[in-house]
């Protein structure tokens, strides 16, 4: 302990004694319900090691020295343009949406655009697209065109694509694609509509979400089992890096596992060890890591109401993404190491609240100032405040929720400093303390044989839902409160709302057909296009998915070039590699 | 002979949807409270879950939903258990329902629809009063 340090433990002791001691002594309290930070936190703290400067290694305060929407706030706010806050950075597609038949998409996006859109598609897929059913099984009733839009097969891209020509043609507007299981056919179906289109791969710019294997632990639209599951992905690996080398791999997605009740340690140590595993897959096919790691974007990390930790957190998972990279992966490239998210902290969409929904967007402002101050980029006030009301944002609720942002950019200046706890006592030790806990549990994922085992063997799932049911514990015993929920929920209180007069966004009445039209387009398809070439096609696939050093890209583009279905391919790869079912609670 | 019985509820998961947080908190809370718990996992079709109420002799079939998919799915199910004549079962909805399709789910013969905010203590009630 050095002199300095010393007089201060010492200054620190007097302080509990003189001060604090009495006003516990006063409340009858044994424990203080504040806490305050001094350089004893962090004692041995080595700022270039543990900081160091905004993007450079190791990017605990931030990627980018210069970040584009800073740079631009100005122009844009001058030429009042609408800004599509979050597309400034890993893929620059528009805000996620769909709904309905392809039709019903296009026509949905043409309208947005009218309205100031002006990013690509950022595709909402429907259930059985999700998990690898055609409209007319039966296994899609009910569900065709709900949570996003119906894909069946190439024909289904086309339309929908018929809202992306001329100055916003493929080769200069960016895809976003929230698919997992079948990620792979989608980035087919891009890639076979790009040749359609005549326009060579390399140009295609997007991001699949392409992370299956959160999604054994917490959003469930997995097909196949872990194994076969990473060897997709591995196919995608390579084929995108030597064939799409602008297009990312993977949009890994801690955030979904916090939506199912992860901890913000469970969610740090889980998504950091998916990530390894889908790092390894590349390593294992012999590639160079510094070939595809900055392809690598995470969705978003993290998301509660929990200010402070939110922002630790945040810095804490740029430092282990970068210190992996680097130590564990041997990347040389800088931009290897950067964990580049869509979104940055945020208030968690779990935490919108169904009561006095209107207090959403106050939650989503707090949520925006701990992005603010991370060091990451304005995801802004998310979501928008109707969230808990049903699926589809109303066009006023989206409107009060950027203009939140600008407030906290143009008014509040939040951007002017970069990380700006850089240094701080407590959040420093905050930091350290969450990356510490995040490590203590990555280990114990890694010494059950990684993340894949850990799935296996049932672990993930359950502790993630036990710690769901602990917080849910916590709020019925009032140790911790949502206001208006389980506090200040009194007959007096005022239920303020305010007019969604654009809330169709979505029309009903379309929703209500969706299923019918779909179905009888895809009939239409079936009797349009040439067996022979499917089966053919077909067949093909099924051999090389047998062979496990195969890259099935190439044969899956051949499939929905011919209009092989969605479901037609899946099903292929189905008999050659089994189905994976969950166990119990 | 039956008095000492514990209240059987199945908690189901129907169609694709693949949010479960509600659902295996309620069967973890249910099962504190008392009551014995059987969880389908994902992806059950309304004839699986049917199979599932008789075969695991359940007095309370749990419904939940978050795809927006609850009216055809609830309908389903409800007509499925009508179809196989079994005992009266009380059927209860949760997930996120928008408010105007409660009473069509009611009218349907759903008992309660439980949505965001609702706790285990409130639903383990409901449950106690309308399952003697």
């Amino acid at each position: 302990m050095n002199e300095d340090i010393k007089k201060i433990a010492q200054a620190t002791n007097e302080w509990k004694d003189k001060v604090v001691k009495p006003k516990l002594k006063k409340y009858k309290l044994e424990e203080s319900p504040t806490r305050f930070y001094t350089p004893e936190d962090i004692e041995e703290f080595d700022f270039l090691e543990k900081v160091g400067y905004p993007g450079q290694y190791p990017f605990t305060a931030g990627n980018d020295p210069a970040p584009r929407w800073q740079v631009f706030a100005a122009a844009e706010a001058k030429e009042s343009t609408r800004f599509e806050w979050g597309a400034a950075t890993s893929s620059g597609a528009g805000k996620y949406a769909g709904f309905g038949t392809p039709e019903d998409f296009r026509d949905y996006l043409v309208r947005m655009h009218e309205m100031g859109r002006n990013a690509g598609p950022n595709f909402a897929f429907d259930l059985p697209t999700q998990c690898g059913y055609d409209s007319d099984d039966p296994r899609s009733e009910g569900e065709v065109g709900r949570v996003g839009v119906a894909v069946d097969s190439l024909r289904d891209f086309e339309i929908v694509y018929e809202a992306y020509t001329g100055d916003l043609d493929i080769d200069k507007v960016s895809s976003n694609f929230t698919a997992n299981a079948q990620a792979i056919v989608i980035i087919a179906l891009y890639a076979a509509l790009a040749e359609k289109r005549g326009i060579p791969l390399e140009k295609l710019r997007g991001t699949p979400q392409n992370d299956i294997l959160k999604e054994y632990v917490a959003r469930g639209t997995y097909i196949y089992p872990p194994g076969p599951a990473l060897r997709l992905f591995r196919d995608t690996l390579v084929f995108c890096t030597e064939h799409m080398p602008n297009f990312n791999i993977t949009s890994i997605g801690g955030y979904h596992m916090r939506e199912a009740g992860a901890t913000r340690e469970q969610d740090l140590a889980y998504s950091m060890a998916i990530g390894a595993t889908y790092l390894q897959t590349g390593i294992d096919a012999g590639v160079d890591i510094d070939s595809y790691a900055p392809h690598f974007t995470v969705n978003a990390f993290g998301g509660s109401m929990e200010f402070y930790k939110e922002i630790a957190f945040q810095r804490a998972a740029r430092r282990m993404w970068a210190t992996m990279l680097k130590e564990r992966f041997g990347a040389k490239n800088p931009r290897s190491m950067m964990l580049r998210q869509m979104g940055g902290a945020h208030m968690g969409y779990i935490n919108a609240t169904l009561q006095r929904p209107l207090n959403n967007l106050t939650r989503a402002v707090i949520g925006g100032m701990a992005d603010g101050m991370s060091g990451g980029i304005p995801f802004g006030a998310m979501p928008p405040w109707d969230e808990p009301l049903g699926l589809g944002h109303s066009l006023e609720a989206q409107q009060l929720g950027h203009d939140a942002t600008r407030i906290m950019i143009y008014e509040a200046k939040l951007g002017e400093v970069l990380d700006p706890w850089a240094g701080s006592y407590f959040m420093e030790s905050l930091t350290n303390e969450i990356e510490n806990a995040a490590k203590e549990e990555f280990d114990r994922i890694e010494e059950m044989g990684g993340f894949v085992a850990a799935i296996e063997n049932g672990y993930v799932r359950q502790a993630i839902a036990r710690s769901a049911y602990e917080r849910q514990k916590r709020i019925e015993n009032l140790e911790e409160f949502i206001v208006g929920v389980n506090c200040f929920a009194g007959p007096h209180e005022l239920n303020v709302m305010t007019e969604r007069s654009v809330d169709d966004v979505y029309s009903a009445e379309l929703l209500a057909t969706a299923g019918q039209r779909k179905c009888e387009s895809l009939a239409l398809l079936k009797k349009e296009r040439n067996d022979k070439d499917v089966a053919r096609t077909l067949k093909d696939l099924k051999s090389a998915a047998g062979n496990e050093e195969e890259n099935l890209m190439p044969y899956i583009i051949e499939c929905v070039k011919v209009y092989a279905t969605l479901q037609e391919i899946c099903d292929v790869m189905r008999d050659v590699f089994g189905e994976y079912k969950t166990g119990n609670i | 002979m039956e008095q000492d019985r514990n209240i059987r509820v199945l908690m189901a998961k129907p169609g694709l949807d693949g949010h479960e947080r509600g659902a295996r908190v309620l069967a973890y809370g249910l099962r504190d409270e008392g009551f014995e718990v059987i969880y389908t996992g994902l992806r059950q079709t309304p004839d699986q879950i049917a199979a599932a109420v008789i075969q695991e002799d359940v007095d309370v079939v749990g419904l939940s939903i978050l795809s927006g998919a609850h009216l055809a799915m609830a309908g389903k199910v409800i007509e499925k258990l009508k179809g196989q004549r079994v005992k009266d079962v009380l059927v209860l909805v949760g997930g996120v329902i928008p408010e105007e399709d409660i009473p069509k789910l009611k009218e349907m013969g759903v008992a309660g629809v439980f949505t965001s905010g609702a706790s285990i203590k409130e639903i383990a009630e409901f449950i106690r009063s309308h399952v003697s």
